[in-house]
């Protein structure tokens, strides 16, 4: 560390005559100064608002940000230093703190090493005085505040969501001392500094101790937030090489929808048969659709076998549609075009005018084997490719046993209830 | 062969091009890039909303390391205000947008194409922000590339804006299609002495040093700024500094302009268009051809800053079809404005893909 540079520039501070802005700014400088920072050592950030004007004052470096989101701020630059040497100082103001209460909680729960410092002036100075989410209720009656909720108590939050160390200060002559250990508690520190407004409040430091909250201070002996890194592979060398080995009989493409319910399987089956037929030699896309609930609701999904490149992935009119619960036929059966062949298992209802197979898909394969147990089903029956593709695609996998069994249930539908209306 | 997706092979791309860390709120249809990014990236950190994930990516951007997020609209209108602090700043870091069915929460599990004159219009201003678009896999590995390079290069926040069904469908896909990726040089350029954080050179970006650096004091600013990276307020020096965040991407926009024309000789009618709806213009070029027709296609890949060669282009056609999966046309909207006449054509579709054979009848009737 440089221990010769200033903290501060010569720059003259561009605060109101009286302003106590003034004073926490130069007990943050000899804080640190005493501390043997050098200016490249620091980094200042700043917020919005009077306390916002500080960055032409530090010799640091310096982000000044949005308001109420220097914390936040503060905390990305924190870990994306990834260097215990630098010391980085967020300051703000009570109103910054109002609307970035959130953040304040989040660099406190997750301890990251870095000190805020709250100017509370009791007040919004820079937009005419009105009351913030730290202005104390005896202020908010000075200033005839229709307001009467209690202030946020920032140190005690601050505290509680787990910062190192969380103190409010009002005697001035402590300001600097409190810095002092503020910065060098490892892990977050929260030092909320009493501050006068001369333009908008009282005119003398005197008169402002009857209207601001009592001194406090917390700690929390907790190890201190940091990111972890890791060395990590490559996407594409974890997913799997198919490599064709069947031979397939489809010369342009077949669109096969396989509808169902959520936690079916659906999906998973339709990536299956993609990935079978890339085995088969076939170009294949797998498109699904579901609603927004994960375990409730219809399953859909779109698989494309084509001899060439495909582009559009959306299916125009599917050639083949297996429908294996309600919840999925209610979805897809209105797009059944005259030249689909569909397959729907024993339990839906319909009163559709068309042709279609009925087979019991679900009592046979099970309710998460039901899809799967149709596409195999298909494949045995339209003998675009074998069957044993889908076999290799499952082989290996954790749960290869009962994927087995549901791709093998379709040997049993032997039954065919065949339905012309 | 293998059976993958766009969002997997874009997250590949960010991280061999450089990417530092992936900074996230999940959020459907984008929750592919946190799931790959949470493997991936070396470096993975989960906010707690949206504008925290944004301003935690300008403090790592401006500490030296180059951030990643993915999100939808309702995330990047959280977003909006801290974009606008980072583009000020000149913070480079890309951010991945899916499109979602919208207004509002919409349906999350419906695509579209929706969020092009939001982001247009993001940069309070009208200032242009860089807009790619992938129109398939291939262009999903090679655009992120692009991304950081112009993030990198240009200093500025980069949107790659996709769409749930380009990022979500699995494909067949060859990887020995992908070109070998470059990680993203961030050696900091020389400079014209003493160092000024803004203070740029002809190519209208200045040297980017980060904070915390031990050479020189970095300053960043999100207010009206002078070369120091101190609030200066209506000066000329100020001025000029924010009227160079606009000339730094229009005067080079050439440079990260990307677009494929697939020109048919002598065809008179011409299809533009964009990200999920691109295959599906693909398929009804090669439907009208077969046929004996003649069309030619454009699918634009950066669609901001617009470039004038983007507009040599269309203006050599006699008709032009702008094919969208919106209600109006929004980029259409961008080119031509709201009106439409004899010449110009939009095949739209709200809540579902727009298909090959509705681009072909609306190109004809």
């Amino acid at each position: 560390m440089e221990t010769s540079e200033k903290i501060l520039t010569n720059v003259k501070m561009p605060f109101c005559p009286g302003c106590g802005h003034g004073v926490g700014v130069r007990s943050t400088s000899k804080a640190l100064e005493n501390l043997g920072y050098g200016s490249k050592d620091v980094v200042m950030v700043s917020d919005i608002g009077c306390s916002g004007l500080v960055d032409p004052l530090f010799a640091t470096h310096t982000i000044h940000g949005l308001h109420g989101r220097s914390p936040a701020l503060g905390l990305g630059v924190t870990l994306g230093l990834d260097n215990s040497n630098k010391k980085v100082i967020v300051v703000q103001g009570d109103g910054g703190a109002t609307i970035g209460l959130q953040h304040i909680l989040e660099v406190s729960r997750r301890n990251v090493d870095m000190t805020l410092i709250v100017l509370n002036n009791l007040l919004y100075g820079m937009t005419g005085g009105q009351m913030s989410g730290l202005s104390t209720s005896n202020f908010k009656q000075f200033k005839h505040s229709d307001d009467n909720a209690e202030p946020y108590d920032i140190v005690n939050l601050a505290h509680n969501a787990g910062a190192a160390f969380s103190v409010r200060v009002n005697n001035i002559s402590n300001f600097e001392n409190t810095l002092k250990e503020a910065i060098e508690t490892p892990g977050f520190s929260l030092v909320e500094l009493s501050s006068l407004c001369t333009s908008h409040g009282m005119k003398k430091i005197s008169e402002l101790k009857s209207y601001i909250e009592e001194e406090e201070k917390f700690t929390n002996d907790r190890p201190v937030g940091v990111s972890l890194k890791r060395n990590t592979k490559s996407l594409l060398e974890n997913t799997k090489i198919l490599k064709p080995q069947y031979k397939s009989t489809i010369t342009e493409s077949v669109g096969v929808v396989i509808a169902g319910s959520a936690g079916g399987g659906v999906q998973s089956a339709a990536k299956m048969l993609a990935q079978a037929g890339i085995l088969s030699g076939l170009y294949a896309t797998m498109k699904g659709e579901y609603p927004i609930t994960v375990g409730t609701g219809f399953s859909v999904a779109e698989v494309i076998l084509s001899k060439k490149p495909i582009y559009f992935s959306g299916l125009e009119k599917p050639s083949v549609v297996l429908a294996v619960t309600e919840d999925g036929w209610i979805k897809v059966k209105n797009r059944i075009a005259d030249s689909s062949k569909v397959y729907l298992d024993a339990k839906i209802k319909t009163e559709s005018f068309f042709e279609y197979d009925i087979k019991e898909f679900l009592k046979e394969g099970g309710k998460k084997g039901a899809a799967l147990g149709a596409i195999s089903y298909w494949l045995d029956k339209s003998k675009i490719f074998p069957v044993e593709a889908l076999l290799k695609v499952i082989e290996g996998s954790k749960y290869e046993d009962s994927l087995k069994k549901a791709i093998k249930s379709a040997e049993k539908f032997k039954e065919l209830v065949y339905v012309n209306r | 062969m293998v059976l993958t997706d766009a969002s997997k092979i874009m997250t590949e791309a960010l991280v061999q091009s450089g990417a530092d860390v992936f900074i996230g709120y999940p959020i459907t249809p984008s929750n592919l890039f946190y799931a790959y990014s949470k493997e991936r990236f070396p470096e993975f950190l989960a906010g707690p909303d949206e504008i925290s994930v944004l301003q935690w990516m300008c403090g790592y951007s401006a500490a030296g390391k180059i951030p990643v997020t993915a999100t939808s609209f309702p995330g990047l209108a959280l977003m909006t205000e801290t974009l606008n602090m980072a583009y000020m700043m000149e913070l480079p870091m890309v951010l991945v947008i899916v499109q979602r069915l919208g207004p509002s929460t919409g349906s999350a599990t419906t695509g579209a194409q929706g969020d092009l004159k939001f982001l247009d219009g993001v940069i309070s201003g009208g200032l242009p922000l860089p807009i790619f678009s992938p129109s398939n896999f291939n262009d999903a590995w090679t655009l992120a590339n692009k991304a950081m390079k112009t993030a990198v290069e240009f200093r500025t926040p980069v949107i790659i804006l996709t769409s749930k069904e380009l990022v979500m469908t699995q494909k067949g896909f060859d990887m020995s299609l992908l070109e070998p990726i470059k990680k993203v040089d961030r050696t900091p350029k020389d400079f014209e002495k003493p160092f000024q954080p803004y203070k740029a050179g002809k190519d209208m970006v200045p040297t980017f040093y980060p904070l915390g650096n031990e050479k020189y004091q970095a300053r960043f600013n999100a207010s009206t700024h002078d070369n120091d990276g101190l609030i200066r307020k209506g000066t000329p020096e100020s001025l000029a500094n924010t009227w160079r965040l606009r000339e730094k991407l229009e005067k080079r926009v050439d440079e990260f302009s990307f677009y494929e024309l697939d020109a048919d000789e002598n065809a008179t009618d011409l299809i533009v268009s964009w990200g999920v709806t691109a295959d599906a213009s693909r398929d009804a070029v090669k439907s009208i051809r077969d046929k004996g027709n003649k069309v030619s296609l454009l699918i634009v890949k950066t669609l901001l800053p617009v470039s004038s060669k983007i507009y040599d282009i269309i203006d050599a056609y006699k008709k032009v079809l702008f094919a969208e999966e919106n209600m109006t046309g929004l980029y259409k909207e961008m080119i031509f404005g709201k009106r439409n006449n004899s010449k110009v054509k939009t095949a739209t579709k709200f809540g579902g893909m727009l298909t090959p054979s509705e681009i072909v009848e609306k190109l004809y009737n």
